[in-house]
């Protein structure tokens, strides 16, 4: 409680631009990174994506449906960039809807658990894509691009610490972070598995999904075993020492 | 830095010393010509010239014997004083702005303010021709100094638009464009021009009312140096050696002194920002683009379309 004082007392130092490093339930979320102007001819253009990709031709085309010229799509500097950029960020937002996992209808059942919260949510987002798999190379490949990197990079950062935050893991520890970085790992592998599958469904990715979350698990459970293993270890010797008279 | 600061005050006490022979040393009869009304009128609005200050009406003709003296020299006094990436910033601007999309069969209609040597327009119905494959694109260059537009017209005659009705002439003063109708440009710009204009705040509002909604405002300027380092050799630059330059390239010494102190004059990023976002217009991002730390920076804006027309 103190120091979520301390952090809202401080909210005026930081500049409003930029985004709040912590999830909120008394205060709006902070404004997305586009204005009402570029959100209505970015939404425009969006339906245009899978005829055209994410390339000028989009951009434009969805100025002239919001009313707006070829012209205007100078509002965006990076040019097809923002439009990946729209995607990624709408396609978050859009998370904290799902309330079949969230909160699940019928009240005989017990709640979902984190880990499977964390899965479907992590579908979910991949599902996200399905209308644009097809272009979404085009959109890595933007992505990739050295001057879109950062912006590439805290999304996907926003992406994970999203999922864990609506699966309600509130852990404060150094977990807090293997926790994020597994989860970035395993999207963003399963995202480019994705732009290759040809089954009905998705299958393979769903499969190729559940083997990743698998592995962090395992290799989870071998960490935490090598480390019970040289603790235990360490404390034999340790006590094997002192038996011998040893001081300490 | 610091001795710039302390050096300003100096400099100019001194300039107000001198500056009777001054003027009349440097402009010939254009500027004596109006020199009596600045002495009669003390209430007249006044503006900035350079590092003086002057009366409104003054200014312009001041200006105009500025470019009258250097339009045949202009592009050789531009490579040397920026050591040839005038040219460099100019393509770049016309890149970033990618006129006559190809997504459209709608040509472009533009209009360059100030353009009279004609290098930023020759560059966009290229940009047209040759990478959007736009080649109904229309472009007017404007320009209040006639001899500035007969440069202009004489170069056009080396290009493939040479006497083509892509491209049209005209004199007009940027702050009143009487002969263009509202809501009919897709493109203003407005390259190293509008740091001479005497009211800047009216051509923004001229330029707000003649682009269609959607079109875009887009300027190319010098600004400051966001260095300080760089900064410190900018000024001793632009202080020593260009109206050097200008002395022995143009024989013209007080025309380039007067640009490097309209440089200095002018506003700065931020400044300008907020300028064309109070003539209504919507800024991408932050809403400018340093070129080389900031020596120059291209400012842009979006006329908002308004929203009754969607209900």
């Amino acid at each position: 409680m103190a120091s979520k004082a301390r952090v809202l007392r401080l909210r005026p130092l930081i500049p409003r631009s930029c985004s709040r490093p912590y999830h909120s339930y008394d205060h709006p979320p902070p404004p997305g990174p586009f204005n009402a102007v570029e959100e209505s001819i970015l939404a425009a253009a969006i339906p245009h994506v899978p005829s055209h990709g994410f390339t000028y031709t989009s951009l434009s085309l969805g100025a002239k449906t919001a009313g707006y010229i070829d012209a205007s799509t100078n509002l965006f500097p990076r040019g097809s960039f923002s439009l990946v950029h729209y995607h990624l960020y709408t396609k978050r937002a859009c998370l904290a809807q799902h309330k079949d996992i969230l909160e699940p209808l019928d009240a005989g059942n017990k709640p979902l658990g984190t880990g499977v919260k964390v899965k479907a949510l992590t579908w979910e987002r991949l599902m996200g894509n399905r209308e644009i798999i097809h272009r979404w190379q085009e959109a890595l490949a933007l992505m990739a691009q050295p001057s879109n990197i950062p912006t590439s990079l805290s999304e996907l950062a926003a992406l994970s610490d999203e999922i864990w935050f609506l699966a309600g893991d509130n852990a404060v520890n150094a977990s807090w972070y293997s926790k994020r970085a597994s989860l970035s790992s395993i999207y963003a592998a399963t995202e480019l598995f994705m732009t290759t599958d040809k089954s009905t469904e998705f299958a393979d990715t769903k499969e190729f999904l559940d083997r990743r979350f698998k592995d962090v698990q395992a290799v989870g459970s071998i960490v935490g075993s090598m480390g019970q293993w040289a603790g235990f270890t360490a404390h034999a010797g340790l006590n094997v020492l002192r038996s011998k008279g040893v001081r300490i | 830095m610091a001795s710039r600061y302390t050096l300003r005050p100096l400099m100019r006490s001194a300039r107000c010393q001198l500056q009777p022979s001054h003027s009349q040393r440097c402009f010939s009869s254009s500027i004596r010509r109006y020199e009596p009304t600045s002495e009669s009128t003390n209430h007249e609005r006044t503006t900035h010239f350079g590092f003086e200050t002057v009366s409104e009406s003054e200014k312009e003709a001041r200006v105009a014997g500025v470019f009258s003296s250097v339009a045949a020299s202009y592009d050789v006094m531009n490579d040397c004083m920026s050591l040839g990436i005038h040219r460099l910033w100019k393509d770049h601007f016309v890149r970033s702005i990618n006129p006559g999309s190809s997504s459209s069969s709608q040509p472009w209609k533009m209009l360059d303010i100030a353009g009279g040597t004609g290098d930023i327009a020759f560059r966009l119905l290229q940009h047209c021709d040759e990478i959007n494959h736009s080649p109904q694109s229309t472009i007017t260059i404007s320009d209040i100094n006639p001899a500035m537009l007969d440069e202009g017209r004489k170069r056009s005659l080396a290009t493939p638009y040479a006497r083509s009705p892509r491209l049209d002439f005209l004199v007009a003063n940027a702050e009143h464009l009487d002969t263009i109708p509202s809501d009919s440009v897709d493109l203003y710009t407005v390259a190293f021009g509008i740091r001479n204009f005497t009211n800047k705040e009216a051509a923004l509002r001229e330029a707000f009312r003649v682009l269609k909604p959607g079109g875009l405002f887009a300027c190319l300027e010098f600004s400051g140096v966001t260095n300080p380092v760089l900064d410190a050799v900018y000024q001793r630059w632009s202080f020593g050696a260009i109206p050097l330059i200008g002395q022995i390239v143009a024989g013209d010494r007080d025309s380039y002194q007067y640009l490097v102190e309209s440089i200095e004059r002018f506003p700065k990023q931020e400044e300008f920002r907020d300028m064309i976002q109070d003539a209504g217009f919507l800024v991408p991002g932050k809403g400018w683009e340093d070129l080389t730390m900031g020596i120059a920076a291209i400012h842009k804006g979006v006329k908002p379309v308004e929203l009754q027309a969607t209900q």
